[in-house]
């Protein structure tokens, strides 16, 4: 392409974005709610890494003395590598390039330069890339950054830059990977496998680093070993990295295949909306619907069960055929255990109830993808013949069962890393399960959402409808759930508080299905 | 072709030329679909060749600029209404040379008039259709790849459009490639109908005797796919 073919492309294409633009009637209370969304995320996200990020200012000699500094920098760094494995794979999954749905329905099979229609997008991916990569780099920095013999001049400017660019090196080969290997199948599964052991070894040590001082010591160790060559050789290398994936990205981006753009942008699109909309459901679906296209599956006949059952059964049967992701959420278990220690150093019970509470409604989600397919579908309802009442209690065991056996596992590992005195957590946590089901099957069950409903104005805009049903499903699982939130704000367990979350999950599940089932007639 | 180890498409040969309407027909899951997603080069077959307008397809500005295409639900612009859409996807198509609709005109024609002014997310699911369609006549084409276009439309509005596809742009020299059940839409588009069953051409029947008439024999399509 010559000069002016490039100026006459770009301008093309800046004419339609313009186009798009102008007429996309943004209010200024869109602009409000955006910023007032920032501004909140802001205070709390700064909040949440003040502590974490102090450890960079500190003296090596001071933090480096201390127990309780060498167990944060092991399970900090441990949710670092996860963290950092998770938004690899993330990338993956939803595509190459963060380009919006509609723009790949209407500027994509054009005659519009693609490398000008993409850029736009390509630097956006380039951009989060960075910006988690530099979020991740510097919170791994000031993990072990007391450990490191670094040279002192070298901190902290130099070493955020290369920190922040490795992470997102990191993030752009995953990204240009999933573009540029379509055919590459194989390859991109080991990657992912390799990406999940290492996250899995990551969090497993950081885990036993809280219980075990030799691991705390081995890991620190292995710190002090990262000289400042060693250090400056792994970041260029990374910075190598980022650069090759950026230049293969930029200049494939002319011929970026069309059909595997339209695809993904439809399915993150489709993504996107199910995570902003708090749809845990839908979002299983997509990836179970990913999962499959293409796959064959081997009939195998319906067990005899009663009727309600056997309607049910079709969630067990689905988490039967692909385990895996029920794997992933387990080692997730142990993430409350590594929150409260990475972040503050010391065990902060709010942040490990909230994390627990909100997995235990991610898990049990799980087994309610059939139950949010056939909400209130009275016509099959009909044509199935089963007991609405009945059916809705069939598939409340599933999402209980998920739920009570995260919270158990999560909570034998808080207790066996010592974050958690006494046996009867675990315990607390299975009977805990109907009660967050109540609120798993209620968050499956919304209604659909219709963009043009309007709630109430509050100072954060209008709150529409669908988010006030999902903010009542949460509430409704921490009602369930309270007795065990309560005994982990105080950090003991007594066995009254058995007897309590017995009696609060039964009566919370109960009500739950007595009042579905009133309004399902 | 083939979705990991499912074989779709076997020892397809198909040949279409230029000014022709070819309706794909048969049963769910038989490979319509699939054949009009190898023709506009979303899927490579894994054997043989797929030739679209003299070549492979190329997925490149000259080819989309050739090749309209109307699948899936597309997503919609928020805030941009019907006819705004339409004179978007003219503005992505400039310079217009060949047959094409103004964003009038193709609101008038679609029946849209009542909602022309109105976003896309509001309409019906038969609207969307119909813009669907309306926006794939807003720009010139040489082959306009319909996948089950009758989708969602009432029956009177089916033969409206099957007569818009065979009077208008078909006899202005467009080719129309279509997966459909239905088989008097097919009928009244003057379309040569091509079922397939179990991933095979089993018959290729002329439906109505105009398509002798518009037979150009420059460029087409040409298979075999599979």
């Amino acid at each position: 392409m010559t000069a002016a073919d490039d100026a006459e492309a770009e301008a093309n294409v800046a004419a339609v974005r313009s186009f798009i633009a102008r007429h996309r009637r943004r209010s200024w209370v869109d602009w409000y709610v955006a910023g007032f969304a920032l501004l909140i995320a802001g205070i709390y996200g700064s909040d949440f890494l003040a502590t974490p990020l102090s450890r960079l200012g500190r003296p090596a000699s001071h933090a480096a003395a201390t127990h309780a500094a060498a167990t944060q920098a092991v399970a900090g760094a441990g949710l670092v590598i996860g963290v950092g494995v998770g938004l690899l794979l993330l990338a993956q999954a939803l595509g190459p390039l963060a380009l919006s749905p509609a723009d790949a329905s209407w500027l994509l099979l054009t005659p519009l330069d693609r490398r000008v229609v993409l850029r736009r997008a390509a630097l956006t991916v380039a951009l989060l890339a960075t910006a988690a990569g530099a979020l991740l780099g510097v919170l791994g920095l000031a993990m072990a950054g007391p450990y490191l013999r670094l040279a002192a001049s070298g901190l902290p400017g130099s070493w955020l830059f290369l920190s922040a660019v490795a992470g997102a090196g990191c993030c752009l080969a995953a990204a240009a990977a999933a573009g540029l290997a379509q055919p590459w199948a194989r390859p991109r599964a080991v990657i992912r496998a390799v990406g999940l052991a290492v996250a899995v070894v990551a969090v497993g040590g950081a885990v036993a680093g809280e219980r075990l001082s030799a691991v705390t010591r081995a890991v620190t160790a292995v710190f002090g070993g990262l000289s400042t060559p060693v250090f400056e050789t792994a970041a260029l290398a990374a910075l190598a990295l980022a650069a090759v994936a950026w230049l293969l990205l930029w200049r494939r981006l002319s011929v970026f295949p069309a059909g595997v753009l339209r695809a993904d942008s439809a399915r993150s699109g489709r993504a996107l909306l199910a995570a902003q909309f708090l749809n845990f459901s839908l979002l299983f679906w997509i990836a179970e619907d990913n999962h499959w296209r293409g796959r064959l599956l081997r009939s195998k006949p319906w067990p005899k069960l009663p009727p309600a059952l056997a309607l049910a059964w079709a969630d067990w049967r689905r988490l039967g055929r692909r385990p895996w992701p029920l794997a992933i959420l387990a080692v997730a278990s142990v993430i409350p255990a590594l929150l409260g220690i990475a972040v503050t150093g010391r065990i902060r019970p709010d942040l490990i109830a909230a994390a627990l509470v909100l997995g235990a409604l991610a898990v049990g989600a799980q087994g309610t993808v059939a139950a949010k397919r056939d909400q209130d579908d009275a016509a099959l309802r009909r044509l199935l013949g089963v007991d609405a009442g009945r059916a809705l209690v069939a598939r409340a065991v599933l999402p209980t069962l998920l739920s009570g056996c995260w919270l158990a596992l999560s909570l034998a590992v808080l207790s066996a890393a010592g974050t958690l005195s006494g046996w009867l957590w675990p315990l607390l946590g299975l009977i805990a399960g109907p009660g967050v089901a109540a609120g798993v099957l209620r968050l499956a069950r919304t209604a659909r959402i219709n963009p043009a409903d309007r709630g109430p104005d509050t100072p954060m805009g209008n709150t529409p409808p669908w988010l006030i049903s999902r903010a009542l499903s949460v509430i409704v699982a921490l009602i369930g759930a309270a007795p065990l939130v309560v005994a982990l704000l105080r950090g003991e367990a007594p066995a009254t508080i058995v007897i309590d979350q017995c009696a609060a999950s039964v009566i919370v599940l109960w009500v739950y299905l007595a009042i579905a089932r009133s309004l399902s007639r | 072709m083939a979705y990991g180890s499912v074989v779709v498409l076997e020892d397809i040969d198909l040949t279409v030329t230029a000014g022709e309407i070819v309706a794909l027909t048969g049963v769910n899951g038989v490979g319509k679909s699939t054949l009009l997603s190898c023709l506009a080069g979303f899927r490579r077959p894994a054997e043989g060749a797929v030739s679209v307008l003299g070549g492979p397809p190329r997925d490149n500005a000259e080819f989309w600029r050739s090749v309209a295409i109307v699948a899936d639900q597309p997503t919609w612009y928020p805030g941009l209404t019907a006819r705004e859409l339409l004179e978007l996807v003219r503005m992505t198509h400039q310079p217009l040379r060949g047959w094409c609709l103004p964003a009038d005109e193709l609101v008038e024609i679609f029946g849209l008039s009542a909602r022309a002014d109105a976003s896309p997310l509001s309409l019906s699911s038969g609207q969307r259709q119909r813009l669907s369609l309306a926006a794939a006549l807003a720009r010139p084409s040489r082959l306009l790849l319909l996948d089950e276009p009758e989708q969602s439309l009432d029956a009177g509005f089916r033969q409206e459009l099957a007569t818009l596809l065979s009077e208008q742009y078909a006899a202005s020299g467009g080719t129309v490639v279509m997966a459909t059940h239905d088989h008097d839409f097919a009928v009244t588009a003057g379309a040569r109908v091509v079922p397939l069953a179990e991933g095979r051409i089993t018959g290729d029947t002329e439906a109505a005797g105009e398509t002798e008439d518009r037979v150009a024999a420059d460029d087409g399509i040409t298979g075999p796919v599979a």
